[in-house]
């Protein structure tokens, strides 16, 4: 009886672990049998899964609202832009804008930082949406090295110029970056960024310094950030001030709320369904004149997921996993007595 | 001299229509903590559906297109807020998500409507004209409808703030402001209050973009934009729930932008959110601080 439970119990943890498995065999495959427009695609639904993941962190697990992440995804592509485009498209150059891009992070996480610490969650959001507005407009008018809104157009050097190798570049990339952000979540750092999120006093009282967990939780989030766009910069070949834009901050919150917030692996779900979503509605442009207007059904989708899924794809499916356990806890129990 | 009085004037004509969208922008916001995102499209409908009656309805009929363009704006006010954001009352992150939406849906709109190209509106007849001041420096020259914007801005503020401070709904409104809990424990239903303001909020936006669209003889589904950015700029710098620092925030604003934009025009749009930021840092309460 309890040997058939554990059996069951298991039986999920499989299924997970199977479709885990199809989907990472599935993503070795999709260069070799796809073609150039997919693995475009997919290479960027990956390097946006990590720029939504950075965002989870602070939006998610320390509940701090960033309007300016823009900042990052830009700044990393601008490094990479403008030092292949008036340096050469080298793997040291590619290093430098790497090392450039996470000073850039780091210094404009500590500002903000400082800034959320004093503020409050309305004001830092007005804040950081202000700064990455300011950065927008000093790369729109730093005309002679960024050619203004009209952008960039670069090569990029020797491995990542292949559209396969770019491919599995941003794969190991995802990986990598979301195993990084797991592990800082589990860390005791972790655990202060949560208790932050539910309630910063009690956090205080209790001793923690939470001034330097959101510290540590922004700068984490924002270096992630800065090399999202470092690999943005390489799989587009192109820079303008839009990568700098509102709608790349707008487009990580819709990511990591439709996955889930606060569950770091729902932003890869998100990014997924989102973009798939959107070439989808591209692609029927020609069925119907109303999808030339695609972004009405886009817009919709941000009203839809607050309105009926505030807890995102993973939190329903781990709030269902929570209640089905409780359930089989429960028919144990009961067995038992 | 006479260059920099005729930029001056024409800046303060656009900052009345900042200050039509902070002064609702700041009551939303000092209520009912809604960053309102979605301000700068009630703008926009307002906008068109101006030159909507105006061209087609009721043709050349300047007042009964302005009354139906404020009535616009304050339907989509009243819709958003009723079946929208009512829901998420208290949750920033998802009322910023929920009026981008919104905006992002309704500008849209506008464009299956009305097209996604630029259209043009005329200014009615009389106030197309202006009048050529001599002076010693040069010829100022003053355009009737900008003046009128600035004087019906003046006219919005006076009653906006007598309405606040001297009626009872505006006391309501006012102790909202202060603390919308107290105001709900004291038997007041704090909610319809809310959807009043919204609505009246959006009438005044639809208000300003009709207003707008004569102004620039040209309207876009972008024209909300710049607007909703300045009003958001105005509200920090006026401090919140308050319709008399909006007006002083707004002519602030218009003043500070036209001078940038005569000296070093390159910083003139950076310069505006930059001072969002400092003062949001360093003086949050806002520079004109009035109860």
């Amino acid at each position: 009886m309890i040997m058939n439970k554990l059996a069951n119990m298991d039986r999920l943890r499989w299924i997970e672990l199977v479709l885990l498995a199809v989907a990472f065999i599935v993503l070795l495959i999709i260069p070799q049998i796809s073609g150039a427009a997919t693995i475009t695609m997919v290479s960027r639904i990956m390097i946006f899964a990590v720029f939504a993941m950075a965002y989870d962190i602070l939006r998610g697990f320390i509940g701090v609202i960033h309007l300016g992440f823009a900042l990052f995804i830009g700044g990393g592509a601008y490094f990479v832009g403008i030092l292949f485009f008036h340096q050469g498209a080298t793997i040291p150059m590619l290093l430098l804008a790497v090392v450039g891009t996470t000073i850039y992070s780091a210094i404009w996480a500590l500002i903000v930082g400082k800034i959320s610490g004093k503020s409050g969650m309305l004001a830092t959001a007005m804040i950081t949406m202000a700064f990455s507005e300011i950065m927008r407009n000093l790369m729109t008018v730093w005309r002679t090295v960024t050619r203004g809104e009209d952008g960039i157009a670069f090569r990029v050097p020797a491995p990542f110029n292949d559209r396969t190798m770019m491919f599995y570049a941003c794969f190991i990339f995802m990986i990598l970056m979301a195993f990084v952000l797991y592990k800082f979540t589990k860390s005791p750092t972790g655990r202060v960024w949560q208790a932050v999120r539910e309630n910063e006093q009690r956090a205080i009282f209790l001793g923690y310094n939470t001034a330097r967990a959101r510290t540590i939780a922004l700068l984490v989030a924002s270096i992630v950030g800065g090399l999202a766009g470092v690999m943005f910069g390489l799989n587009s070949r192109f820079v303008n001030t839009e990568a700098l834009g509102m709608q790349m901050t707008y487009d990580a919150m819709l990511y990591s709320l439709l996955g889930g917030a606060g569950t770091l692996f729902g932003a890869i779900l998100g990014s997924t369904v989102v973009i798939l979503f959107q070439n989808f509605l591209l692609d029927l442009r020609p069925i119907h004149a109303i999808f030339e207007r695609w972004l009405l059904f886009f817009g919709a989708l941000y009203i839809v997921v607050v309105m009926f899924m505030p807890h995102g794809i993973m939190g329903y499916y781990n709030a269902w996993k929570e209640k089905r356990a409780q359930k089989k806890r429960m028919a144990k129990e009961a067995a038992s007595s | 001299m006479a260059n920099i009085l005729i930029l001056l004037f024409n800046g303060i004509s656009e900052g009345a229509l900042y200050f039509l969208m902070a002064a609702s922008l700041s009551v939303i916001l000092g209520l009912m903590g809604v960053v309102n995102f979605a301000h700068g499209t009630l703008f926009l409908w307002g906008a068109y559906v101006f030159r909507w009656v105006y061209v087609y309805i009721f043709p050349n009929n300047f007042i009964l297109a302005i009354i139906c363009a404020t009535l616009a704006g304050f339907l989509i006010g009243l819709i958003f807020e009723k079946v929208f954001i009512s829901r998420v009352y208290g949750n920033i992150g998802a009322q910023i998500m929920i009026t981008l939406g919104l905006s992002i849906v309704f500008t849209e709109l506008v464009r299956v409507i009305w097209g996604p190209s630029a259209l043009v509106v005329g200014r009615p007849p009389m106030l197309a004209g202006a009048s050529h001041l001599e002076f010693d420096f040069g010829t100022v020259i003053i355009s009737h409808y900008r003046l009128f914007v600035i004087i019906v801005g003046v006219v919005v503020a006076v009653l906006g703030h007598f309405l606040l401070t001297r009626t009872r709904v505006g006391m309501t409104i006012r102790a909202g402001v202060q603390n919308s809990e107290m105001v709900g424990a004291l038997g007041i239903n704090i909610n319809r209050y809310f959807t009043l303001v919204f609505a009246v909020g959006g009438a005044l936006a639809g208000f300003g973009g009709a207003l707008f669209a004569p102004l620039s003889t040209t309207i876009t589904p972008l024209s909300g934009n710049q607007f909703q950015l300045m009003a958001f700029i105005v509200v920090v710098i006026g401090g919140m729930g308050s319709f008399v620092g909006s007006a002083l925030g707004s002519l602030f604003m218009a003043v500070m932008i036209a001078l940038i934009g005569w000296t070093i025009p390159d910083i003139s749009l950076v310069a505006p959110v930059a001072l969002m930021a400092l003062i949001l840092i360093f003086k949050p309460q806002g520079l004109f601080k009035w109860r």
